[in-house]
């Protein structure tokens, strides 16, 4: 009994002092953490969006059981320029990958890009980051335009070798067009 | 005294290339240089603090619940590592990604806490951890650069220092694929080998042979003659 109290006792200390040192670095890296994630949304609404000086927090919105946050963009701190969508997709070659495409308020798309942190195989589907796939989703009317690959009898290329990439690239944005046009009337105003 | 402990970590007792523990990170991470590099470090660290408070506390620590108590000790700290990295090298850690998390179980760092922060003291254990991490870090930064320059085709440092440039069109992707990882230790770990059936020959030493080979497959005891 004694044995196992001080079993108990020991291991008990180990842990309340690692919560202890736990929390104090949680709360020290806490909001700075929450900025990098900040910056990283903001650097990557410049690129697919046009010019703008402010951007509000995601409107979080759910179509088919997925999730697509669109965060608004203001010029002039007041006139809606368009929304950064982020959304993410598990169809590619390796893991999760994490994109954001810019639309403006004519429903036109103005950027796509892949976030940092994908898996796809190097040199092959990690192609889909390039300019020369990502252009083809620039300036298309969101709801106009059949998003799928060329392969699926949509309008868009694939890379050569890197087919299934380029499909859940392609399809994902498609199901943002449709959630976008399921959920047109509880975004605000213009679009 | 000091100093050997120190050694033994990055040659004699190397934890990748002759213990050849910790394989899951040295195969998944050394895709690039960078990334060898941020884990090497991100181990050393939680080694050395391991290391530190377990050989402190390690009269206190009943036997029966040492390992739970080594685990908890391990985890807070690379959790900490985990939580600074996420806030201050974002990038990094997002190429680290689950390894990070997956020190934890790194055999290395129980190992080293088993088999010698609980039976030495505190300041021959510190030793201990930064040569072990050390020799980790440095097998870690060779697998990393050579599958780098022939799968990639450029050695950079911080996505911006470019150290070396191979003018070529088509690097060799396999390298940085998983497969290339396999051949890549696997070279490595020959030339090691070779390396020291030379040296012992030279010195006059018996060869020490590999215990799972025989004469059909091996030829050690040729390599210097």
């Amino acid at each position: 009994m004694k044995d196992s109290l001080k079993l108990i006792g020991s291991l008990t200390a180990i842990c309340i002092v690692s919560g202890a040192l736990l929390a104090f670095v949680y709360d020290a890296t806490a909001a700075r953490i929450e900025a990098v994630a900040q910056m990283r949304i903001a650097a990557a609404a410049a690129q697919v969006l046009p010019a703008h000086d402010r951007i509000d927090d995601a409107i979080e919105l759910e179509h088919n059981n997925r999730r697509y946050f669109f965060s608004p963009a203001y010029r002039n701190e007041k006139d809606l320029v368009g929304y950064a969508i982020q959304f993410s997709t598990s169809a590619g070659y390796g893991g999760e990958i994490r994109m954001m495409l810019g639309l403006d308020i004519d429903g036109m798309t103005t950027g796509l890009v892949i976030l940092p942190g994908h898996t796809e195989t190097p040199g092959l589907g990690a192609k889909i980051t390039e300019e020369s796939f990502l252009e083809a989703f620039r300036d298309r009317p969101i709801t106009d335009t059949n998003w799928r690959v060329k392969k699926d009898g949509g309008d868009m290329d694939e890379i050569t070798a890197a087919t299934i990439s380029s499909r859940a690239v392609a399809d994902a944005v498609m199901q943002v067009a449709e959630a976008f046009e399921a959920h047109r009337s509880t975004l605000r105003e213009g679009i | 005294m000091f100093w050997k402990t120190f050694t033994k970590g990055l040659w004699r007792e190397n934890p990748v290339l002759k213990l050849v523990l910790g394989m899951c990170p040295v195969l998944a991470v050394t895709t690039s240089l960078e990334n060898a590099l941020g884990m090497g470090m991100a181990s050393t660290f939680v080694l050395v603090c391991s290391n530190t408070v377990i050989s402190t506390i390690r009269n206190i620590i009943p036997e029966k619940v040492r390992i739970p108590c080594f685990i908890v000790v391990i985890a807070t700290f690379v959790t900490i590592v985990d939580l600074v990295m996420a806030a201050f090298v974002p990038d990094l850690h997002d190429a680290l990604g689950i390894f990070i998390p997956l020190i934890v179980v790194n055999c290395i760092i129980l190992g080293r806490a088993e088999a010698f922060a609980s039976r030495h003291p505190t300041m021959l254990s510190i030793v201990d951890g930064l040569g072990m991490g050390a020799g980790f870090t440095l097998a870690l930064a060779a697998l990393g650069a050579s599958r780098e320059i022939i799968g990639s085709g450029t050695l950079t440092l911080w996505n911006e220092l470019t150290l070396l440039q191979i003018p070529t069109e088509s690097p060799v992707i396999l390298l940085i694929l998983a497969p290339g990882g396999f051949i890549m230790l696997g070279l490595l770990l020959a030339g090691m080998n070779h390396f020291s059936a030379w040296q012992a020959r030279r010195a006059g030493k018996a060869i020490p042979l590999p215990a799972t080979m025989d004469c059909r497959t091996c030829t050690l005891c040729k390599w210097g003659s």
